[in-house]
């Protein structure tokens, strides 16, 4: 799943390092919308603005942390 | 001596000098705070050789210190050109040189630099009597006033915001300034700094994101939202149906601006209905019609004074006191501004307009663009997005990332592409220009 979530994402976000430590400061809005909206188009699951937090989107690690927990707590 | 903005901010600091000016993070300056230490700014850069009729460009950044130079410029009688945030080193040291080497017409108080529809920089020079006039325009046709806080989430280089900065000031209110719409909960937190009452100011692409994924959030605000003006892009009408759901007793402004025009007019669509693309009426200081092309023009005292070291470029749109823009437009039996459109190029992605031969001229300095094409395709947030359609050099494969990397050592981060597809050629006319239309269907 981390590696089909980084494709994802560097497709969405071309100027973006995905594999940064720093991912979350390397964004902007349009950016953190554009995680938002791929991953739960791409996984089927609900996302909100309380998930974009500095915390999950931090690095790669912690966003496909946050998927998992999202489709294990799926009905 | 007519007022200006830093005349409402000197009367502000003797009649009501504890009057909160402005917030931002934890920061927070009373007017009689914030005059005294913008009167220190224009000391120190007067220090450094700031005088009167100079360009000063500076890097915008969401923040009190924006504040303080914007304002101790224009005590100096100087203009003030905040610059992108975003833009590299290089760019704003070109950028600056330029500005700083170009004579500004009198009473010039910022100088606004834009992109055009052929590619070219500009510099809108707005003068004081521009920026009261869209103050008043704000006041009269929106209701600020000294009771409703005023949340700032977009950057204040760009008109949008920056305007709001007027009405603001004008009235002796609250400026909330915030860093822009990415970590949401900062959003939320400052509805619920104590004020009684708030407004803002979100393009299209922002209330789009919330209506998204924080509704629910946004709707806890319903009682303390006086009003929220939107603009710089088109809105869809499911949009604004909803936002009217979500927050009946909220004004829901959509307001016809422009860099070049100032602030023209505006359609209050929680009262007079949610219409795509209508614009309202003009407001006080304005006035509007269509010309036989079917495009806007604009006349009144909020328009840009010219371009910068450009009076061809300027008498091409602004003759004999009228501005004429690339907004396709009709008036209605009831005098009402309906957009249909532009006439030209610029693609309009989230609000910032941008040239795609701009885009296109910085990809055709990389080694591996032969040839390409700057497109405009949907996108479910910012209404368009950019697509760069690349014919690549022989030899070369598409790296995405590279190409990206090198439009951004160039350009404004708004006008790097999101989207990257290899082509083996992009039409052309007959004559040999890039056969836009045919990818606009």
């Amino acid at each position: 799943m981390r590696e089909q979530i980084k494709q994802l994402l560097e497709e969405a976000l071309p100027l973006v390092d995905v594999e940064s430590e720093f991912l979350y400061s390397e964004l902007d809005s349009l950016g953190v919308t554009n995680i938002l909206m791929t991953l739960s188009e791409e996984y089927g699951i609900e996302l909100d603005s309380r998930d974009a937090t500095p915390k999950n989107l931090r690095n790669l690690d912690n966003i496909v942390r946050m998927v998992e927990q999202k489709l294990a707590a799926r009905p | 001596m007519k007022p200006t903005l830093e005349t409402y901010l000197s009367e502000h600091a003797e009649q009501r000098p504890d009057c909160l000016a402005v917030v931002c993070g934890g920061e927070s300056l009373t007017y009689a705070q914030l005059y005294h230490r913008v009167r220190s700014r224009a000391r120190q850069l007067h220090e450094d050789g700031l005088r009167e009729g100079q360009i000063f460009p500076f890097r915008t950044s969401q923040s009190i210190d924006f504040l303080l130079t914007y304002f101790a410029v224009h005590l100096l009688g100087a203009a003030a050109a905040p610059l992108e945030c975003g833009l590299s080193d290089e760019r704003f040291a070109a950028v600056s040189s330029w500005l700083k080497g170009c004579p500004v017409a009198s009473d010039t108080a910022d100088v606004l630099y834009t992109t055009g529809t052929t590619g070219d920089a500009k510099g809108v020079m707005i003068s004081h009597r521009a920026i009261v006039a869209d103050g008043e325009n704000l006041i009269a046709s929106q209701g600020f006033c000294p009771d409703v806080a005023f949340v700032i989430a977009g950057p204040l280089n760009h008109i949008g915001s920056l305007s709001k900065i007027f009405p603001v000031v004008m009235t002796g209110s609250t400026l909330i300034i915030l860093q822009g719409m990415k970590n949401l909960d900062d959003f939320f937190a400052a509805f619920q700094l104590p004020f009684s009452r708030f407004a803002t100011f979100l393009v299209p692409a922002n209330l789009r994101i919330l209506l998204q994924f924080a509704a629910d959030r946004l709707q806890a605000l319903a009682d303390r939202l006086d009003f929220i003006e939107t603009g710089a892009a088109p809105m869809a009408e499911a949009d604004m149906r909803a936002l009217c759901d979500l927050l009946p007793h909220t004004r829901l402004y959509n307001t016809y601006a422009s860099t070049e025009t100032g602030i023209i007019a505006t359609h209050c669509y929680s009262h007079d209905g949610c219409v795509a693309g209508c614009l309202g009426r003009s407001m006080p200081h304005s006035r509007l019609f269509i010309t036989p092309e079917g495009t806007i023009a604009c006349q009144g005292d909020t328009l840009m004074s010219g371009y910068v070291d450009n009076p061809v470029r300027t008498s091409e749109v602004l003759r004999d006191g009228t501005l004429y823009t690339s907004d396709v437009g009709r008036i209605d039996s009831e005098g009402r501004l309906h957009l249909q459109g532009r006439d030209d190029d610029v693609i309009n992605v989230g609000g910032f307009k941008v040239s795609p031969v701009e885009v296109e001229d910085a990809a055709l300095s990389h080694p591996m663009v032969h040839d390409c094409i700057c497109t405009a395709v949907p996108h479910p947030v910012t209404g368009q997005a950019l697509r760069l359609l690349v014919v690549l050099s022989e030899g070369h494969e598409l790296r995405k990332r590279d190409l990206a990397r090198h439009l951004l050592s160039r350009l404004e981060p708004y006008k790097v592409p999101q989207l990257y597809e290899p082509v083996a050629q992009v039409e052309r006319t007959f004559n040999g220009k890039l056969n836009r239309k045919h990818y606009k269907s």
